[in-house]
């Protein structure tokens, strides 16, 4: 330094002065849209949609996409698709969580000799496939090769089979679906003589039962069926039609039931037969022909009322008041789960429920044979275990999975990963890691659904289409391109003429235009398609109603003796599905609708048995049947009755990404490994569990501090009678106005709103909402909420802005939910306290939250009564390319800053413009939020008090509203319809 | 002789000395504390510092509890900050002569605790960089704070209340620098002489002084009550059931007092020891201390029992869950520490033998100020975690690390500034003591 002259010094200084400068810039480099040049339809700052469909279960809801600068950022349901009518479930809205996974692959992997994937390029990895294809057709056979998809219909499905038989393969094409409802399929056959999954209709019925199928949450399309419960089951005038679920547990389908009859694990067809019983004894149906009077008499000899009560552990009078409301009703209909796993004798069940069915043939219609769901043709598990003794014998030399997961959903005593050892090639054309492709030897990664070109029947008549709806994320291929390419280095251009799969997707669909007599221009045809999102011809006439059968069936005894060990249910959650939904982060995040747990499984049981066996929440207990054995921790709870303990599906991964990976606990590894003889679905004997407590405890990240609502009025019911007593006196609810109207001298100190245009307001109607939780990820993706993931929501930092809030009624212990967000008050306890007005009332009503304003007293949140503000204890982030989702109209929040429910401004602000460009003011239903827009069953609605002809202005003069906390004077402006309750009895 | 008069005085340069002498030479003892102190600052400044970093998910504050120890500390530290005031203003309006030994240490006292107390609302915010924004001046933002916020209402309290306690600190103190820089040389005398204003001693000088001095007393006095009773407001302002009450200004102020009062025990028994004070500090003033926390005691217990009573007959449910849950919920062990430590320990000050044992005052002492500290926790997170909606609600657990560090570099810094004021400032007052001297006594 002694040394240092001035050309030295100056050349340091500048370095530093350098350094400094770049370092006091630290935020990187961004760039607000991905592209130098766009495309000529990208506009910054214009959303795009394309219409697709979601392939996250099989259930083929239609979607539209927004894009925004060419990437995606909402899903929301196609309002012209049949299936969704507008709508998505919780699944669907997540379903972009599978699209920005981080854990996806990056691109082709090879397994190395080291073990370890190792990335290839495409080129090579093709060339892999096809070499070791080519060696297979070379040697001869024609079993050697088998395609183990997900289910896949259309012109996929038709790529599949061609290309298999190209290689001179048959039969290699295995659909694999968790749940394949062999049973329901089975007692479809046995009654109704048609071996499929029809396509149902409880839209227009009057009386439904449901034994054990949770149609709200996963059995067959349960978004399509929330839609149809909400026409189905909400008061309607002076009516509300009666719905009653038979099950072991408080599920959240049943919870939606007016009668909840409570059976020990697998009694369900007792309850059924119990039902015909009363029925025929009691000669309620008249109508019945005496053929099948007598037929079902002899069917039901052994069921008198009282002893298929004492089967089903539950009360005789609730069997004969269901039978009596089944008699009575006009249209009632009957369901079963039809999924053999979950439950012991699912087929005598479903058989039972569809004898039950056949009383009244006049509602027979609401299950279609004429049009299946595509469920039919999935593989039954006894065919899935072929597969795997035919892997194990060697007898296949070449497996390939798409999106099929059996490693994780099959019983733990199959093996199914032991037998792919046994395949000396394993080729994985999922689009992300999970466990059964972590197994592969060679991973060709497709693209997902918002990527690719396809299509997807979910049943006969209506073909959702899929397109790309954004460039790919990752460097992955759609699997149509993979077969036509790989296919023609193995056999040739003659056998695969096309370029890739789009010209073979608009092949098969021209002939199918022409097969269905079009006759017009098929490039219009098919632009009209892509845009409307699918094809679903609309006069597809009913099919006639299906001949009954007679069939002879043998129904467990009454006196069979239960098995050692605490009972054990395991069941389907709304959120998980069949657990493929796990690796998305909000579905990970937002509360399971009964349990209100994120992050993790859990074993249900009664807090009373709890008690007895000296099982605390969170304690791990060991749970093992003779077949496996898992650690779960033990949540005591309503949702089961004593003495039964209920484990969900869906947790328990090992290989499904960093969100999924190590939570507990996966119970398909208790079941047994049996085969049902007649339907070929697995045999659950009944799950009776040896409970050890391990010493350990695993935290229980729920979200709700109490089951009981203390009296305090956020959930409120009315009786039938009650209301309709109201309705025709014709009194008022007492409603504190958000409106001047609304303040009195005697409780009101300061001066009165006015507002100016418009005063937003949302009215929840209890009666309809069903719990699901697809409005809270509809704000989660519309607002840029955070997700802070399992230890914050053990502190209770959770983000949400619209929470399901469940409590129990002390009484009866069922639940009761109530949708909770900010209420928008006219006199808002949070705006005063702020010392520097960063909650400010709007002319519009809106009690906006203005981040650049706040500096975090959180004095606002501490005077919010509904707690719905939400505090930035860090800056939460997302980890690439999941924040290629954050909606850019949202400001995305930094730490220290307090958040909450905007009524989504945006879309207002973007409504005002639009109606302003056409020169008018914002319409009633020219928009909505984008929690009500999702909502199934419309109990979200959103509005205008100032136009007087809106629906939320007259809804707000039901007899049913209510306000939550109104005697804290704060007048707020989301007002509640209380849920119509009636009692079912004999 | 029971009596708060200095004892064996015989000449005001006597006086002089016993307090110069205590002044500038620290001992081992002296410099192992202040390192200590100093180090406990250092980690709460840095813990504080990453907080900044980090966000406020540093510490262990959640939905429902927002506020957890960073406001209890700082309505704590208010509370110390006091009796500092009450024993310098409000006792000498009412002419108690045993005050005057204590006085300026417990006024040094309050001074210190406002400037920590003030610290806490800012360590508790979001977005402390900007904290400006909540004062009142025209700015180019074109925005306003919002009077309507009690928020708003503590920082000009508060802010009130430091200007006026140091003023009031800093003109009893003028004479006593003056008569430091008369008994010094050198840079000492150049530096209290600075200090001192040019003080003469002059007739003239004595009546503004006098004047003065009574004038900020009468000031200081009201804002015993009206600081403590805006902090208070922070809560009873709020419609959270638990807080939402009328008694909670009194209250307040006599809990505030109760741990003031708690804290001159604290400080002054081992001060007394540590510089030979016995003569000043007599018994007798320690026995009055005592009499007074008797008095605050019970005020702080009756509002117990009015708040529990008021929550049963008032008929509010949430109120009435609230104050059950207080006693039975999770924070039931930190309310009972409240209870027994503030109500029930200072009744056996009723017996003279434990007002007279300066051990049990220490104890005594020191068990007030941990019950003062949980009964706001109680008060803050225990309301906080059991509000409107039972489904939200939730408990804060326990502090974090930085929590933990920033409550002891909050102390550390307190006795850190206490340490510094006993080095270079007059911890007696000098006039004060001189004038208390019985003038039979004075021999030289």
């Amino acid at each position: 330094m002694q040394n240092l002259n001035r050309r030295e010094f100056l050349k340091l200084f500048g370095v530093c002065g350098t350094g400094a400068v770049l370092s006091g810039c630290s935020e990187p480099k961004r760039y607000l849209i991905p592209y130098i040049d766009p495309p000529e339809d990208v506009t910054p700052g214009v959303a795009a949609y394309y219409a697709t469909t979601c392939r996250e279960c099989p259930a083929g809801c239609g979607m539209i996409a927004k894009n925004r600068e060419g990437r995606t950022i909402k899903v929301e349901g196609n309002p012209v698709q049949p299936i969704s009518g507008g709508k998505l479930c919780m699944r669907g809205q997540a379903s972009l969580h599978g699209l920005y996974n981080p854990d996806r692959f990056t691109g082709p992997m090879l397994r190395g000799a080291a073990g370890q994937f190792e990335p290839v390029s495409w080129e090579k990895g093709q060339t892999i496939l096809a070499s070791t294809i080519s060696e297979i057709v070379r040697r001869g056979g024609a079993g050697r090769i088998v395609f183990l998809t997900d289910l896949i219909t259309g012109s996929l499905e038709d790529m599949t089979a061609h290309w298999l038989s190209e290689m001179g393969q048959r039969n290699g094409h295995v659909v694999y679906e968790t749940y394949a409802y062999e049973s329901l399929r089975q007692a479809n056959k046995a009654v109704f003589g048609n071996d499929a999954v029809p396509t149902y209709r409880f839209d227009d019925l009057d009386f439904l039962i449901s034994f054990n199928a949770d149609l709200l949450e996963t059995w067959i399309s349960n978004l399509e069926f929330a839609r149809q419960f909400g026409d189905f089951h909400p008061i309607k005038g002076d009516k509300k039609n009666k719905f009653v679920f038979v099950g072991p547990r408080l599920s959240m389908t049943a919870n939606n039931a007016d009668l909840w009859i409570q059976t020990r694990p697998g009694t369900e067809y007792a309850v059924a037969l119990g039902i015909i019983r009363a029925i025929l004894d009691g000669g309620l149906m008249p109508a019945i022909p005496a053929g099948r009077r007598a037929y079902l008499g002899s069917i039901t000899a052994n069921w008198p009322v009282e002893k298929a009560a004492a089967t089903a552990g539950c009360d005789p009078g609730m069997i004969r008041a269901a039978a009596g409301e089944f008699a009575r009703a006009a249209r009632p209909f009957a369901i079963s789960d039809g999924r053999s796993m979950f439950s012991p004798n699912a087929t005598e069940t479903a058989v039972a429920a569809n004898l039950l069915c056949t009383l009244n043939p006049r509602s027979l219609g609401a299950a279609d044979f004429g049009r299946p769901h595509s469920y039919s043709k999935t593989a039954t598990a006894e065919s899935i275990k072929n597969l795997t003794d035919r892997m194990r014998s060697g007898e296949i030399d070449l497996l390939l999975i798409h999106r099929a997961n059996p490693v994780f959903s099959l019983p733990g005593d199959w093996d199914f990963a032991g037998a792919m050892k046994s395949v000396p090639s394993v080729v994985s054309l999922s689009p992300a890691v999970d466990e059964t492709s972590s197994l592969a030897n060679l991973v060709l990664p497709t693209n997902y659904s918002f990527e690719t070109w396809g299509d997807y029947s979910p049943r006969k008549g209506v073909s959702g289409f899929l397109q790309p709806v954004m460039g790919r994320v990752f460097n992955t291929r759609d699997m149509g391109d993979i077969l036509v390419s790989t296919g023609k280095k193995v056999k040739g251009e003659n056998s695969f003429p096309w370029r890739d799969f789009h010209p073979a997707l608009q092949g098969y669909w021209m002939r199918a235009y022409k097969d269905s007599g079009g006759s017009g221009d098929f490039q219009s045809f098919w632009e009209d398609v892509l845009m409307r999102g699918g094809y679903w011809p609309e006069s597809i006439s009913p099919s006639p109603a299906p001949t009954i059968q007679t069939p002879a069936f043998d129904f467990p005894g009454p006196d069979q003796k239960p098995g050692k060990g605490l009972p054990v249910v395991v069941y389907p959650t709304v959120q998980f599905f069949d657990g493929r939904m796990a690796n998305h982060m909000w579905v990970q995040e937002i509360p399971d609708p009964m349990t209100q747990t994120t992050w993790g499984g859990w074993v249900e049981i009664h807090p009373e048995t709890a008690r007895e066996m000296d099982l605390g929440k969170g304690d791990l207990i060991e749970m093992k049947t003779d077949f496996g054995a898992v650690e779960v921790p033990v949540l005591p709870i309503y949702t089961v009755p004593k003495g039964v303990a209920a484990i969900p599906v869906g947790q328990g991964h090992t290989r499904f990404g960093r969100f999924a990976d190590g939570l507990p606990a996966n119970p398909f590894k208790l079941l047994p490994p049996e085969l049902e003889t007649v339907s070929g679905g697995i045999r659950n004997t009944g799950i009776f569990a040896a409970v050890r407590k391990t010493g350990g405890s695993f935290d229980i990240a729920h979200t709700d501090g109490s089951f009981s609502q203390h009296g305090r009025g956020f959930w409120q019911t009315v009786s039938l009678e009650e209301r309709n007593k109201m309705a025709a006196s014709g009194t008022m609810p007492d409603i504190d106005y958000p409106l001047p109207k609304g303040y009195e001298e005697s409780k009101d100190f300061y001066p009165t709103h006015e507002h100016k245009d418009y005063r937003w307001s949302m009215v929840v109607d209890m009666d309809r909402c069903i719990g699901c939780g697809a409005c809270v990820v509809g704000c989660y993706a519309e607002n840029n909420v955070a997700v802070v993931k399992r230890e914050q929501v053990l502190m209770g930092r959770e983000m949400s802005w619209i929470r399901v809030q469940r409590y129990f009624d002390d009484e009866t212990k069922l639940a009761r939910w109530v949708v909770m967000l900010c209420q928008h008050c006219d006199n808002a306890p949070c705006e005063y306290v702020c010392p520097i007005f960063a909650p400010q009332h709007s002319v519009e009503g809106i009690n906006n939250q203005i981040y650049n304003r706040c500096f975090g007293t959180r004095f606002c949140s501490q005077n919010d009564p509904y707690k719905v503000r939400r505090f930035n204890w860090y800056t939460f982030s997302r980890p690439s390319p999941l924040k290629w989702q954050l909606n850019p109209d949202v400001t995305v929040r930094q730490k220290g800053v307090m958040e909450k429910c905007s009524f989504c401004i945006q879309r207002i602000i973007e409504a005002k413009i639009d109606a302003r460009n056409k020169g008018r003011k914002v319409k009633d239903g020219d928009f909505t939020t984008a929690c009500a827009q999702t909502c199934p069953t419309n109990a979200l609605v959103f509005g205008s008090l100032l136009d007087p002809e809106s629906r939320v202005s007259r809804m707000i003069n039901d007899v049913r509203a209510y306000q939550v906390l109104v005697e804290l004077n704060t007048k707020p402006a989301v007002i509640y319809l209380k849920r119509v309750t009636q009692e079912i009895v004999a | 002789m029971q009596s708060g008069q200095p004892q064996g005085l015989t000449s005001y340069a006597e006086a002089d000395l016993q307090i110069i002498r205590t002044m500038w030479h620290p001992g081992t003892f002296y410099w192992f504390w202040i390192m200590v102190t100093g180090l406990g600052v250092a980690v709460g400044a840095i813990a504080w510092g990453y907080q900044i970093v980090t966000g406020l998910g540093a510490a262990n504050v959640m939905h429902p509890v927002m506020w957890a120890s960073y406001l209890t500390n700082f309505v704590f530290w208010v509370g110390i900050a006091h009796s500092g005031t009450l024993i310098s203003a409000i006792l000498f309006l009412f002419r108690a002569s045993w005050r005057t030994t204590v006085s300026r240490a417990s006024e040094a006292m309050t001074i210190f605790a406002v400037m920590i107390a003030g610290l806490f609302p800012l360590i508790h915010l979001g977005r402390v960089w900007i904290v400006y924004w909540i004062l009142p001046y025209p700015n180019e933002r074109n925005l306003w704070p919002n009077f309507q916020s009690p928020l708003v209402f503590d920082v000009i309290a508060i802010s009130t209340y430091l200007t006026v306690s140091f003023l009031f600190w800093y003109t009893g103190m003028i004479p006593d620098l003056a008569t430091i820089r008369d008994r010094t040389t050198g840079w000492r005398s150049r530096v209290y002489g600075f200090l001192a204003l040019g003080w003469e001693g002059s007739n003239q000088s004595w009546r503004h002084y006098g004047t003065a001095y009574l004038f900020f007393a009468a000031l200081a006095t009201p804002l015993v009550i009206s600081v403590h009773s805006v902090v208070s407001w922070d809560f009873a302002l709020g419609i959270s059931p638990g807080w939402h009450s009328t008694i909670f200004a009194p209250y307040f102020v006599a809990g505030a007092i109760h741990s003031g009062l708690a804290m001159v025990l604290v400080l002054l028994i081992p001060l007394r020891k540590i510089y030979k004070f016995e003569n000043l500090l007599t018994i007798y003033v320690f026995e009055q201390i005592a009499r007074t926390i008797i008095l605050t005691g019970l005020i702080v217990g009756y509002s117990y029992a009015v708040e529990h009573f008021m929550s049963v007959y008032s008929g509010n449910e949430p109120e009435a869950t609230q104050y059950h849950w207080r006693m039975t919920g999770y924070y039931s062990w930190c309310y009972w520490m409240m209870v027994v430590c503030n109500v029930f320990v200072p009744i056996a000050l009723f017996f003279k033998k434990v007002r007279t044992n300066l051990k049990a005052l220490f104890t005594i002492g020191i068990l007030v100020l941990i019950g003062m500290w949980f009964e706001r926790l109680v008060i803050i997170a225990g309301t906080q975690a059991h509000e409107f909606d039972p489904y939200s609600w939730g408990v804060y657990k326990y502090p974090s690390m930085v929590e933990w560090c920033i409550l002891v570099g909050s102390f550390s810094l307190f006795f850190f500034l206490f340490l510094l004021f006993a080095k270079f400032l007059p911890t007696i007052s000098i006039t004060e003591l001189k004038e208390a001297i019985p003038p039979g006594e004075i021999k030289g």
